[in-house]
């Protein structure tokens, strides 16, 4: 089943940054509601740019918390600082998503035990110290590196999300099959297969129509195995390709009601 | 060699509902069915035999025999099958047909009532299959049953909406009957539950077919409907109602006396009538609608094995 | 089936030494899973991780042959744990116990007995069971003797007794009976005894674990024609390994990657029927009974049939006219295709309207009345040719036909063809009373 992670409660929207200078909740917690409603399976919660790392961490434990008051959803903690992703573990209720490591083995070190301990999923990146590769091939075998040290901590591939890293279709447009063919790749590694994600919206970067690139990608991602998404929760026809594909995919059973039932889950 | 016992990781389980004056529990499963290393199945599948409100005309001789005092007398019937050993029990509003004396939706109401009064164990009540004429008499029924909370079908896409506002007005579960069609069944779970009826107070009929006759659709539609309540999927998972009694009493194999390479009818129709009803129970079935008493018992017996963890 | 890059770099010795021209043997591994690379160029596999690598390609399941002759049967080479995902593949061997302390040739007589027509097919029990009640080697071997004359079932050869099993192979052997079975106890004297007919060998444990084990040290002394047998007789327990095996075998647990036996036998011949149908439902390779009388019997090939059914491909009728309750001559002709379920549901709804009818099955592979249309089998033409070459007009003393709502579109053109007045029925079966009522006998 399609999984969409919510991407709005994140401090580079203006309205996030405010509640957060003004430990305003309400903000927060709308958005948590509206995109729950609206299908979201994971909400993100990313605190944007802050001063210290000890700052940092005290708003994440914060912004968890008060989203979880306000929508019965697992949040995908989205940060590169170590403390604020462990104190956002903590206050966490039910099993958390870990928002990233790359395949850089310090990262891989200090990120997968976290998930271990946490019982938490955890979004992985096929990049390492050298950057982002091109080829789908590079891709796949940074994906099987996180893949086999994911599994000599005990992480399940169920809970490993891999991300190709999808890129702007207007700048990197070589990036586009090679994300689609490792996609493909990447769901034969393993059997249970590990998950795939994708930051969906990096695909339309200053581009006009961005929603008709978000909706064609996500369409022809989810063709090649993408099995969730940090997206637009409130773009219901993006919702709507979503829950259309899983019924051509045969992901879930139809009925004339699925495009509303997907939403409902 | 170590073994791993695999367990699913289940997300969702099957709605738990509520039946009858004293609560009888059905549903509620957190696995397949008896798979109890896994998960629970904190309510066995449970039975009612059916009741006619008139003389019924097709029954062989082998199926009215341990009724043969109480045919005519609904009433009677109902507290037999209690006796029994029935769980519930299923009261079939025959007389309402038009083909037959095409009673009135009051006539069968007070039928309805007087059997409900009679008997402790929770109530089902079906309508004559006409979709128009349970669309005019269930309604009826729905409000002489207020505080019964019994088990009303079927309704149909046809007649749904009527029945449905009946049933939420006075405390009643509904049984939704789609025709082998899990797509279909979904959708109507979900028009029903629209209406406002929560999902736990209905119990979906797939159409099963006997054993030869077809079991095979019903058997994977259940099996689908499970998984999809397993991993999530609510609007199929309500319990599942099986009307075994009624197809299998349809099969030759069941209802004819004389056929000397099938064995004697005795046991062969029991058989008939059982296996239709433990198929469908390792496929996922809840509520078994039997007709004769002998194959309650074997069935029942059945379910006793098969919940041993 | 083959194996993913993450199995195949378990096996790998994780040196990155970088001799077979990979970078790493991670890199190795995904170009050996994408069938790019040989292992032969690792220097520094191990033959234990080699063997499993090779094994690995075999199927989940391992398909078992038993018997000889036209009645010889193959199990095994499953794929799936619920048929709607494809489909299962081999039909449980419906089997049936015979005691060396009874008169096995009667037995077995009555045995050869039990054959059912079902749906235009003749349906039989699969194999015999010879149970060394006695205790006795020479009684045992001599009751293996009569059933083998006297029926041409693959046989199932049941002793713990090693001496008795080998003194039923020297008569039996050759035609690939059954051997039950090799426990703890007795297994390797069981695998030298099977392995020397190439005899399928069950093995059986005390419950899952011990299975398993056991299995392994059967492997290893190079023997795998093996059916599986945990060791489980009560119905929640059986249903529970029977699941658990399939799931393991699936997930390619190799130990369990054979197919199974399970035993309902039971005094009360009821409880005995039921128990075998659950276990025929859910993956018993084979299932074994005692009765051999017909009403406990049917059931279980009943079953067995509809379960085993491709769900891709639906059961045909055979295409004649079927008579509903005695129809006279002024009975109407109903007109469905061979699709065993429109067959079923006409002929249900028919006869729950008490009216008797005479209905035609056109022949269209078994496909239901709109996909046959749509496929060009369900025409005007073919229903004039069925209903001409059955001869069904010349029962009744009128000239109407009935065809499906579904299909009304139709009705021009068959009654040109045929020269009847074709009447258009109810789209659904379940119209069909109602139709009765105020149309045809209007």
């Amino acid at each position: 089943m399609f999984e969409i992670i919510g991407e709005r409660i994140n401090g580079l929207f203006i309205d996030i940054r405010e509640a957060i200078k003004n430990k305003d909740p309400k903000p927060l917690q709308d958005w948590a509601v509206k995109q729950a409603e609206a299908g979201a399976y994971w909400l993100d919660v990313n605190t944007g740019p802050v001063a210290s790392k000890e700052e940092q961490a005290e708003i994440m434990a914060w912004m968890v918390k008060v989203t979880q008051e306000a929508a019965d959803l697992p949040c995908c903690i989205d940060t590169t600082n170590w403390m604020a992703m462990e104190e956002g573990l903590k206050v966490h209720k039910g099993k958390a998503m870990i928002n990233s490591t790359t395949a850089e083995q310090a990262k891989m070190d200090a990120l997968f035990p976290m998930a271990a301990n946490y019982g938490a999923a955890i979004v992985a990146l096929t990049m390492n110290e050298k950057g982002v590769p091109k080829s789908a091939e590079d891709r796949s075998a940074l994906a099987m590196e996180l893949l086999a040290n994911a599994d000599a901590y005990g992480i399940s591939p169920i809970d490993l999300y891999i991300d190709p890293l999808v890129l702007p279709c207007n700048v990197a447009q070589e990036h586009g099959p090679e994300v689609l063919e490792a996609i493909r790749q990447i769901k034969l590694l393993s059997n249970p297969a590990p998950k795939t994600t994708c930051g969906l919206s990096n695909i339309s970067q200053k581009c006009p129509n961005r929603p008709l690139i978000n909706r064609t990608m996500l369409a022809m991602a989810m063709v090649c195995g993408m099995d969730s998404a940090v997206m637009d929760a409130c773009d219901d026809e993006l919702v709507d390709v979503a829950a259309t594909a899983s019924i051509i995919l045969n992901q879930s059973i139809y009925c004339d009601s699925y495009a509303k039932i997907f939403r409902q889950r | 060699m170590a073994v791993n016992i695999i367990k699913e990781r289940w997300t969702s389980k099957v709605a738990e509902s509520t039946l009858g004056p004293d609560g009888l529990k059905i549903g509620g499963e957190s696995t397949l069915p008896f798979m109890h290393f896994e998960g629970e199945m904190p309510n066995r599948p449970v039975t009612a035999l059916e009741v006619f409100d008139m003389e019924p005309a097709d029954w062989p001789e082998m199926l009215k025999a341990p009724y043969a005092d109480v045919l005519g007398d609904p009433v009677a019937w109902a507290k037999k099958v209690v006796d029994l050993g029935a769980d519930m029990v299923a009261l079939r509003l025959m007389s309402a047909h038009p083909d037959w004396k095409n009673a009135s939706a009051e006539e069968v109401a007070k039928t309805a009532k007087a059997v409900a009064d009679a008997i402790s164990v929770p109530l089902i009540v079906i309508g004559c299959g006409v979709e128009e004429k349970d669309g005019e008499i269930l309604p009826v029924v729905a409000e002489a049953l207020e505080g019964k909370k019994a088990l009303i079908g079927c309704v149909t896409q046809a007649n749904y909406k009527s029945i449905t506002a009946a049933a939420n007005g006075y405390g009643h579960n509904l049984i939704a009957s789609t025709p082998l069609d899990i797509n279909l069944c979904k959708q109507l779970n979900i028009l029903i539950s629209e209406m406002g009826l929560p999902l736990d107070r209905i119990a979906f009929d797939p159409l099963v077919g006997a054993l030869g006759y077809g079991i095979e659709y019903a058997y994977s539609i259940m099996e689908r409907a499970r998984l999809g309540a397993l991993t999530g999927d609510k609007t199929l998972a309500t319990p599942v109602v099986c009307f075994v009694g009624q197809e299998a009493w349809k099969a030759k194999e069941a209802k004819d006396p004389d056929v000397p390479e099938w064995g004697p009818q005795d046991e062969r129709a029991i058989l008939w009538e059982t296996t239709t009803a433990t198929t469908f129970a390792i496929a996922g079935g809840t509520i078994f609608i039997l007709r004769h008493p002998e194959s309650n018992k074997r069935f029942k017996a059945f379910i006793d094995e098969s919940m041993k963890a | 089936m083959g194996l993913t890059g993450l199995e195949i770099f378990k096996q790998l010795p994780k040196k990155n030494c970088k001799e077979c021209g990979q970078p790493t043997c991670l890199a190795f591994a995904m170009q050996l899973a994408a069938g790019k690379a040989s292992l032969d160029a690792c220097p520094y596999v191990s033959d234990a991780a080699r063997e499993a690598l090779d094994s690995a390609s075999a199927p989940p399941i391992a398909l078992i042959k038993i018997g000889a002759g036209e009645k010889a049967l193959e199990l095994g080479n499953e794929t799936v744990l619920f048929r709607h995902e494809k489909r299962f593949e081999h039909p449980t061997a419906v089997t049936i116990q015979v005691s060396d302390n009874e008169d096995v040739k009667a037995k077995v007589e009555k045995i050869n007995k039990l054959v059912f027509e079902l749906v235009g097919q003749i349906h039989q029990v699969s194999m015999v069971a010879v149970a060394n009640d006695s205790g006795d080697a020479s009684k045992f071997a001599d009751a293996v003797k009569t059933a083998q004359e006297n029926t041409a079932y693959p046989l199932l050869l049941i002793s713990s007794d090693v001496a008795a099993i080998e003194a039923a192979l020297e008569v039996a052997g050759a035609n690939k009976p059954v051997v039950y079975a090799a426990d703890e106890n007795n297994y390797e004297a069981m695998v030298n005894a099977a392995k020397k007919y190439d005899a399928p060998l069950v093995v059986k444990g005390n419950d899952l674990e011990s299975l398993a084990a056991l299995v392994e040290k059967v492997a290893a002394l190079g023997y795998k024609n093996l059916i599986l047998d945990s060791g489980a007789r009560e119905t929640s327990k059986v249903l529970q390994d029977q699941t658990q095996i399939r799931r393991q075998a699936l997930k390619l647990f190799r130990p369990f990657g054979y197919p199974t036996i399970a035993f309902a036998n039971n005094a009360d011949p009821i409880v005995e029927s039921l128990n075998a149908s659950a276990f025929t439902a859910k993956y018993a390779g084979i299932v074994v009974v005692n009765s051999a009388e017909p009403q406990h019997i049917l059931p279980i090939l009943t079953l067995r049939l509809n379960v085993y059914t491709d769900p891709q491909k639906p059961i045909a009728v055979e295409s004649k006219v079927y008579e509903i309750l005695n129809p006279g001559p002024d009975a109407p002709v109903l007109i469905t295709t061979n699709f065993s379920l429109s067959y079923f549901c006409v002929a249900g709804d028919t006869e729950g309207a008490r009216q008797p009818a005479y209905i035609v099955t056109v022949d269209t592979d078994g496909i239901s009345v709109l996909t046959a249309w749509a496929a060009g089998k369900f025409t005007p033409e073919t229903i004039a040719d069925t209903v001409k070459n059955l001869g069904v007009m010349d029962k009744v003393n009128h000239k109407k036909i009935i065809i499906p709502g579904g299909v009304a579109v139709l009705s021009g053109k068959t009654a040109e063809l045929t020269g009847l007045e074709v009447i258009v029925g109810p789209g659904e079966s379940a119209g069909l009373p109602s139709f009765f009522k105020k149309q045809w006998n209007q």
